[in-house]
């Protein structure tokens, strides 16, 4: 792994994102300034922090929306404040049309001119986390108490919904939109297949779940709780269900963040102690690398046409990794 | 590394949250608080230390209300908790209607919260010119007052004396424990508020000494304080069989219970404490100059003194 720049940001790194085409990456640390950084760390813009801590930020439109605890949206001269409620996280559709956000009962559903008539407010329950569809624009998935909730903009009622009566953390959606997963309060994973309306339930892990991805391809899901991070395949008919999923050890503290290359497939799981795996798959066996950083793992980010990984720590730095 | 002190706000729609929660942060305390505000608290608080957050209750275990846990909570806390710059003491005010069993919960349920976070006390605001129309109309009046570690009888320049009286007689039939503070404005020192050391059983003693000795009083409600109080070394495995049995049948009626035990072949003290099902037991220490007794209270819904006390004494050794 050869190191191709760092930086320090104010805190603890939330959230790392590359622009579309891998030339500016976002750095969100839980608070102080949003930096854009280039390939080599180079510090191109600063963006202000929002008050008592940082959401997570998204490339919208070729810029950075960033949020936070303010109740703010900033996203190129433009401000929104739709509610006094936290923001915990902006999301951009997969087409770049729309930028979605969760603000207590309320998901807000912005273009480029503002607030948009796709918005929901007085929902039955706090939006916890939410997912664009990457294969329908149109389509989002929202978590909180109760499970998770499927919606198409423009309709005022959910399509889809598993409620399994618990509560939701986090939720991905994978590319190919068969699988959506959801880590939970409890030690557990809920999987569902939209394919066959089939809701699975994956428990058996010693903490909650606290990292969690899909990999490009659809294949693999990959989740992180204690100090063990276990891979789904989420390929025929049954998917991760009577599977035997791949076990990767080798950290030593919780395993807090998961990526996959979506260029190379490669696999990178970090953990509380700083402890970082890459994994590659190759046919039939697996192949990995480990380095030990000087503070906890806390996000990654793979650049969307190299094999570069944006390595946050809790201590706010930054590594740009080539594994080229 | 010491855990961080939580204060939870609890109190009836206009009992003067906001009021107390404005003289938290304008006063010169020296004390870095992050406030986390209900998002449709009565009127919004603008301030850098206020986080407004709508409330997410969620059931940890299918269809157990006593299981009831504030999401939002966990996901703030554990964001504040990442950050460099650390906090002094954390403040959460719930809404005027809100049930404080959750927010108490979400503390004994999450593990990282656990390990970080300390509820350092319950406070409760009561308008004294309202409070017994607001428990003759609704439950949650009462549930407040039934949680609290610290009472503040606020507005007290609206009533008398005797009615004064009469209101703290009442509330000490349903939370004998609770230090009562008669305040006008909120206008309290902050430290009897923020540093008042969890739910404090040497305190309730000083507080209410007689609470233990039960009677036959006519009590207005169905909520109650119960005190057990006694010499001799328990059973530890009885004791926890008991305790377990007790919160899984009567859980939903226990809101809070903590004891103090001399447990056989135990040095250091042992104490449970709970909320509803949830108990959690930790060492307490070395006994020092105190006595090696058992000390139990239940604060709850249709407690049974005779009970309790017959189910704690098969646990003697």
């Amino acid at each position: 792994m050869k190191n191709l720049g760092t930086l320090r940001a104010d805190d603890h790194i939330l959230h790392l994102a590359w622009d579309a085409d891998g030339k500016r990456l976002a750095v969100t640390p839980s608070t102080g300034e949003i930096l854009v950084v280039d390939t080599s760390a180079k510090v191109l813009q600063r963006l202000p922090g929002h008050g008592m801590g940082n959401g997570l930020s998204s490339w919208f439109h070729d810029e950075l929306a960033t949020c936070g605890f303010d109740g703010k949206i900033r996203w190129s001269t433009q401000e929104w404040k739709p509610g006094r409620g936290i923001i915990e996280g902006v999301k951009a559709s997969p087409d770049g049309v729309h930028l979605a956000a969760g603000q207590g009962k309320a998901l807000h559903i912005f273009d480029q001119s503002g607030p948009t008539a796709f918005s929901l407010t007085a929902l039955p329950d706090v939006v916890g986390d939410l997912a664009w569809n990457p294969a329908n624009p149109n389509e989002i998935a929202t978590v909180g108490a109760g499970g998770a909730r499927m919606w198409r903009l423009g309709e005022k009622e959910p399509y889809a919904r598993f409620d399994w009566g618990g509560a939701s953390l986090q939720v991905v959606w994978c590319n190919s939109g068969r699988w959506l997963a959801t880590t939970d309060q409890t030690a557990s994973v809920h999987v569902y297949d939209f394919t066959r309306d089939y809701p699975l339930h994956i428990q058996g892990f010693e903490t909650k779940v606290q990292a969690m991805a899909f990999s490009a391809d659809s294949k693999r899901l990959v989740t992180g709780g204690s100090a063990v991070a276990t891979i789904w395949p989420c390929t025929g008919a049954n998917g991760p269900e009577g599977a035997h999923p791949l076990q990767i050890e080798g950290h030593d503290l919780d395993v807090v963040a998961a990526a996959f290359s979506p260029v190379t497939g490669q696999l990178a799981t970090g953990d509380e102690s700083g402890t970082l795996l890459v994994i590659t798959f190759e046919t039939g066996q697996m192949r990995r690398k480990r380095a030990r950083l000087e503070a906890g793992i806390s996000a990654f980010a793979w650049h969307p046409e190299r094999a570069i990984l944006a390595v946050g720590q809790s201590n706010g730095d930054v590594l740009l990794l080539s594994l080229e | 590394m010491s855990r961080i002190p939580v204060t939870i706000l609890t109190g009836f729609l206009g009992a003067g949250k906001t009021t107390l929660l404005n003289r938290i942060l304008t006063e010169q305390h020296g004390l870095k608080i992050a406030v986390i505000e209900n998002e449709f608290g009565e009127i919004g608080i603008d301030h850098e230390l206020v986080i407004n957050a709508d409330e997410e209750l969620f059931e940890m275990n299918n269809g157990c209300i006593c299981c009831t846990v504030r999401g939002d909570l966990i996901r703030i806390l554990g964001n504040l908790l990442k950050r460099k710059d650390k906090f002094d003491h954390i403040l959460i005010e719930t809404t005027g209607l809100a049930d404080p069993g959750p927010v108490v919960q979400t503390f004994f349920v999450d593990e990282q919260l656990k390990e970080k976070l300390a509820v350092n006390g319950v406070v409760t605001l009561v308008d004294a010119k309202h409070i017994l129309q607001h428990i003759d109309e609704n439950g949650e009046a009462e549930e407040q007052i039934a949680f609290a570690d610290v009472i503040l009888l606020n507005k007290c320049d609206l009533a008398t004396a005797e009615e004064l009286d009469g209101l703290e007689k009442r509330i000490r039939e349903v939370n004998a424990l609770a230090t009562i503070y008669r305040t006008t404005r909120a206008e309290i020192a902050i430290d009897k508020v923020m540093d008042v050391g969890g739910f404090n059983l040497d305190r309730a003693m000083e507080v209410n000494p007689h609470f233990l000795e039960g009677g036959h009083h006519h009590h207005h409600s169905h909520i109650s304080s119960v005190g057990i109080e006694s010499e001799g070394d328990c059973d530890g495995k009885k004791l926890n069989d008991w305790l377990s049995k007790l919160v899984q049948e009567k859980g939903a009626d226990i809101f809070r219970m903590k004891g103090v035990f001399a447990v056989k072949n135990q040095p250091e003290r042992v104490i449970f404490q709970g909320v509803h099902m949830l108990i959690d037991a930790a060492s307490g220490g070395p006994w020092g100059n105190r006595p090696r007794k058992n000390s139990l209270v239940f604060i709850g819904r249709h407690l049974d003194r005779e009970e309790l006390n017959k189910g704690f004494r098969s646990c003697l050794a």
